[in-house]
């Protein structure tokens, strides 16, 4: 077993310092109950709660998932209980949950993010939001919003006009340029940026020759993404100065590694959750193994280190600290 | 319906035995102490590939007895295959028991069980308890060929009356099984688990003639465990799997999404609504 407390792995996300860089993602780990018997959910940094909207959904039809050769598509559709269902059944029992619990935020109007937020945000048992403005299975709508600098900043400026907690914009892969959406997401006031979503895709069965997810389209988590979510937080880290949580295909210590060294402040898993429960542990172990041989004490020395010209704020914050 | 959910965990096992009981199709068995007593019929696990970097395969949790659980599954993807690689006293990390699973504590004395394909793999247990309560237990299954027939043999000597349909005719009835079902008296129940369409004809098959059925549902899964809401059927908002979700505006308010992993994989047949 090794030894965390001897090395410094926090990870700070706006005014909320996570114990570990090891975050589980939005989607893929319900509120972090449902993989309590498996994992030790306190060595988590935080779990990023499923996105909620502002009434209920149903979601999408079946099949909803699709097993591709190196990921996974996924159609869920949000299917969610609503804010008012939720603030009134669900939220509660996140005060249980042993490490911080982040709200995700979904929407399909500028008004609707901010309602959602303003809601969500006054709760105790919420640490941070998240605005997922790059769901890519809701029709046109969820996806606009992080594929527009313009949609982004109404956004975010909305949510931050509702809450003082930290606000995380999660951005889309599926853009031209995803620095200009950054620049835009930061200078409205998020705290901090999710890198990336999922990359669109679809995959078709060839007797029925038909789209094999319900949706027709989904997006692609996995390995398979790994290249272009890393690629992504490099660009980002290099456009602006706050946190990265990164995240896209991350399953192991050195792929989590490829994105702090790229700037990341905190890594995101989600499909290898999927693979194995202990994922985020492994990574967090792996990690610690890395800065034992490499003699670094604080993880967050490394942030951006492969990333030259990158403004790293967590250093500069640990040094006045 | 066995409601309750198992308490399941992580559980690290060891392959004791393999064989391949035709081509393609693997039979693991594996060394695991303390989950035997904790599986009941028609639940399943989620096998954790070596290695990791690809989701879990969700599997009916074929026979359990002693410190012995086994696993059945046909050669069909990247998983399976990497799954059927595996040798004997290699490690094989399960999360289980997972899903409500079959009831088989029914009064009734006469059931059907009907098993398509690799199906097969999540009915001997519920055939063995039935069994076991003196049940006299009819196994309608139905496969491509005579070769994908596996253990059949097996469910006759536990004392299975067997009914075999084969899409080519290599074996027993030429056709699919829900023919087969149709043509023989009814029984006072039927469980049955295979692909879609053979579970949808079972369900309109069970719902003409009043009888209740139990459907194990296929469906691919995300994280196998509740998390992610992949894997989900619409059922009546009365049932009591439905799980606690409130009407949502553009959907009608009868129906619900289920979890097959958590609220089933077995369902009622008249309270799908698929």
């Amino acid at each position: 077993m090794v030894e965390l407390s001897k090395f410094d792995l926090s990870a700070r996300i706006g005014s909320l310092v996570l114990p570990y860089p090891t975050v589980a993602l939005s989607g893929c780990y319900g509120s972090g109950a449902e993989f309590a018997p498996y994992v030790d959910l306190s060595r988590l940094g935080a779990v990023v709660l499923k996105s909620v909207t502002r009434r209920p959904r149903m979601g999408n039809p079946t099949p909803r998932i699709v097993h591709t050769p190196a990921g996974m598509l996924n159609a869920i559709g949000l299917q969610n209980p609503g804010i008012e269902w939720y603030l009134q059944h669900d939220v509660a029992k996140f005060a249980q949950t042993p490490c911080a619990t982040i709200g995700s935020v979904a929407g399909f109007s500028v008004d609707d993010y901010a309602y959602v937020c303003e809601r969500l945000a006054a709760r105790n048992e919420i640490a941070a939001i998240e605005l997922n403005i790059s769901c890519p299975n809701v029709a046109h709508e969820g996806e606009t919003f992080a594929c527009d600098p313009e949609l982004t900043a109404r956004v975010v400026r909305a949510a931050r006009a509702t809450t003082d907690k930290p606000l995380i914009a999660k951005l889309s892969p599926n853009v031209t340029d995803i620095a200009t959406i950054a620049r835009s997401a930061v200078a409205a006031g998020a705290d901090a940026l999710a890198v990336v979503n999922t990359v669109r895709g679809m995959a078709i069965d060839i007797y029925q020759r038909k789209p094999r997810l319900g949706n027709v389209t989904g997006g692609l988590s996995g390995a398979a993404i790994r290249p272009i979510a890393l690629l992504a937080v490099y660009e980002v880290a290099r456009a602006v100065s706050v946190p990265i949580v990164g995240q896209g295909g991350i399953e192991t210590a050195s792929d989590a590694l490829e994105f702090i060294l790229a700037g990341a402040s905190a890594v995101g898993v989600g499909h290898a959750n999927c693979a194995d429960p202990r994922a985020p542990r492994g990574i967090l172990d792996g990690i610690v193994e890395y800065m034992t041989q490499q003699n670094v004490r604080r993880l967050r020395d490394l942030v951006g280190a492969a990333n030259t010209g990158f403004a790293n704020i967590n250093q500069i914050e640990g040094d006045e600290g | 319906m066995a409601l309750a959910s198992p308490i399941s965990a992580l559980v690290p096992t060891r392959i004791l035995d393999r064989s391949e009981v035709a081509r393609d199709v693997i039979l693991l068995g594996v060394e695991a102490p303390g989950l035997v007593e904790r599986v009941r019929p028609g639940h399943f696990a989620m096998a954790l590939l070596p290695g990791g970097q690809a989701a879990g395969v969700a599997l009916g949790i074929y026979e359990a007895r002693g410190e012995r659980c086994s696993l059945l599954f046909f050669l069909a993807g990247d998983r399976t295959r990497r799954l059927g690689a595996l040798r004997v006293g290699d490690r094989l990390d399960l999360v289980a028991p997972l899903g409500n699973g079959f009831d088989c504590e029914g009064a009734e004395r006469d059931v059907a069980i009907v098993a398509g394909g690799v199906g097969i793999a999540s009915v001997l247990l519920p055939a063995q308890a039935l069994l076991a309560r003196g049940a006299r237990v009819r196994l309608f299954y139905g496969a491509r060929t005579a070769e994908r027939l596996v253990e059949a043999e097996r469910f006759a000597a536990e004392g299975c009356e067997l009914l075999l349909a084969t899409d080519d005719g290599s074996r027993g009835y030429n056709g699919v099984v829900t023919e087969l079902l149709a043509r023989e008296d009814a029984a006072e129940a039927i469980l049955a688990c295979g692909p879609t369409p053979m579970l949808r004809a079972v369900s309109a098959y069970a719902q003409e003639r009043n009888i209740p059925a139990q459907l194990s549902l296929e469906e691919a899964f995300g994280c196998g465990v509740g998390g992610c809401w992949g894997c989900v059927v619409p059922i009546v908002r009365t049932s009591a799997q439905a799980p606690s979700f409130p009407p949502s505006d553009a959907d009608g308010s009868d129906v619900v999404h289920a979890r097959v992993c958590v609220e089933g994989p077995v369902f009622r047949a008249h309270e799908l609504r698929w």
